[in-house]
């Protein structure tokens, strides 16, 4: 702590040699410098707001506003993105719907051609069985009339035989008719019309 | 070895060398002849006088020239040159227009129109003394007592000066920033009203007499002011370089103890390195701040 006494003790001798110069340079202002400073620091004011702070605001301005667009144009593409993928996502949706829309009606689609075919097969079969029989029937019913006129004429034939006379057309029709009336075919036709009955 | 004992070490052996050399060296009594205060003394280089008044070219109307060119110069350089993706020069500059403009001007002044009127005066005033400041700080070639014989030049030797340590030149900063406050306190209130304004508010019911003495208390600060805000930047700086000056060998010689050199000297860089890196920029900082601040509170609509 010496050192400080020292140096103080140094300021106060010094404080009084000036007095003794009647006013310490140190502290006494002099109107010569302070003129030069009013000069130098009225050029230095002038010329940093004519050329330098205006250029340096503008730069900043220009940079400020250059960031906010950039900011603005980015959110504004982001917005964008988000309406695409918003859209993306909703066309996939209606897709996916619209698949399974397809698979489901497809499906129903089979379903219905595949009862149909089996319902018209089976419609085609009965048809095919009911022609048959129908067939079976006429050729049933033709046998039955060649049959008929046979015996017919087996019975004219065997007639004449017997009674040597030979009939005329109309008595001959009669006696057949009346013949065959008796004669019972029903065993016959039997085969062909069990199913009918 | 703990790092507890090497630093004790490490002390033990730097003060052991400092008493060897105060034994070796010795004391060669007080020196008469060394006059630290010179180094502030302004001899006039060019003798110039106009109407009576003493213009001479001195050193620290050097200073101020250099603060001065090297202001304008920076500040213009910059500016002509303003990139979108700064340096980081630029970047630095861009900080302290920043902090002069938004910190220093709108931060004080919350009226935009005055901010934007007083912008340039405050952030020059801001740079200005932050320029002077700092080449304060430069080793320059300007002192004529004791010159150096280089090759048959006498070239004056190496010294550390600011113009801001003497006391003219923050005064008259002090004066027009005293000035300026007043006049748009004036235009803002007209005349009466500003000078109304000085009274503090909530002494509407007080009787006149009590008012006229806060209002001459209130009129003393004003004037206070002009000391304060000239001599506290005035006397920082000069008080830094008179602690450089004593700490980085003067107060050795001065003494005449060698010796004390070891030990002031660590002292001395640490003195360099806080007026360089804190008290250069805060006084320039402060002397704006309290400007700005002066002129926003002479405008405002409350006191």
């Amino acid at each position: 702590m010496d050192l400080f006494a020292d140096m103080g003790a140094f300021l106060l001798a010094q404080a009084e040699g000036a007095e003794e110069e009647g006013g310490s340079f140190l502290v006494s202002p002099g109107l010569g410098l302070m003129i030069w400073t009013l000069l130098l620091f009225g050029i230095t004011l002038w010329v940093l707001s004519k050329v330098a702070f205006p250029r340096i605001g503008d730069a900043l301005e220009k940079r400020a506003s250059a960031i906010k667009e950039n900011i603005e144009a980015s959110e504004r593409r982001r917005q964008e993105a988000e309406q695409l993928l918003d859209e993306y996502r909703q066309r996939l949706r209606e897709a996916r719907e619209q698949a399974e829309d397809i698979v489901v009606r497809a499906r129903k689609a089979s379903e219905t051609a595949i009862a149909e075919a089996a319902s018209e097969g089976k419609a085609k079969r009965e048809e095919l069985v009911a022609a048959a029989r129908k067939d079976i029937e006429a050729e049933t019913r033709r046998s039955l009339e060649r049959i008929r006129s046979e015996v017919a004429d087996l019975t004219v034939l065997a007639t004449e035989k017997v009674t040597r006379k030979s009939l005329d057309d109309a008595d001959q029709k009669r006696l057949v008719q009346e013949a065959l009336a008796e004669v019972d075919f029903s065993a016959l036709a039997g085969n062909g019309t069990e199913d009918k009955a | 070895m703990t790092r507890k004992a090497k630093i004790f070490l490490g002390v033990g052996i730097y003060f052991a060398i400092l008493i060897l050399l105060l034994v070796v060296l010795g004391n060669e009594g007080k020196n008469e002849s060394f006059q630290p205060q010179n180094e502030f003394k302004l001899d006039p280089w060019i003798s110039i006088e106009i109407a009576g008044i003493d213009l001479s070219i001195n050193k620290a109307v050097l200073y101020l020239l250099l603060a001065c060119g090297l202001t304008i110069g920076a500040m213009t350089f910059i500016a002509s040159r303003m990139q979108r993706e700064p340096n980081k020069i630029q970047m630095a500059v861009e900080l302290a227009y920043d902090l002069t403009r938004n910190n220093i001007t709108r931060g004080n002044i919350p009226d935009e129109r005055l901010a934007q009127r007083w912008f340039p005066f405050l952030a020059t005033l801001f740079f200005f003394i932050w320029f002077s400041n700092m080449i304060g700080f430069l080793p320059l070639p300007i002192n004529t007592e004791h010159k150096i014989d280089i090759f048959g030049l006498e070239v004056p030797s190496l010294a550390l000066y600011a113009a801001t340590a003497n006391l003219s030149i923050p005064l008259v900063l002090t004066l027009v920033v005293w000035f300026s406050y007043h006049v748009e306190g004036i235009r803002a209130k007209g005349f009466i009203g500003y000078l109304k304004s000085w009274l503090p508010p909530g002494l509407e019911s007080m009787n006149p007499a009590a008012k006229a003495f806060i209002f001459v208390i209130e009129a003393v600060s004003q004037f206070a002011r002009l000391i304060s805000l000239s001599v506290r930047l005035f006397a920082n700086i000069l008080a830094g370089h008179l602690l450089l000056l004593f700490m980085g060998g003067g107060l050795a010689v001065l003494l005449g103890v060698a010796a004390l050199g070891l030990l002031t000297f660590p002292l001395a860089f640490f003195f360099f390195i806080l007026e360089v890196g804190l008290i250069a920029t805060l006084q320039a900082f402060i002397f704006s701040t309290l400007t700005a601040i002066y002129l926003g509170g002479a405008t405002a609509e409350t006191h």
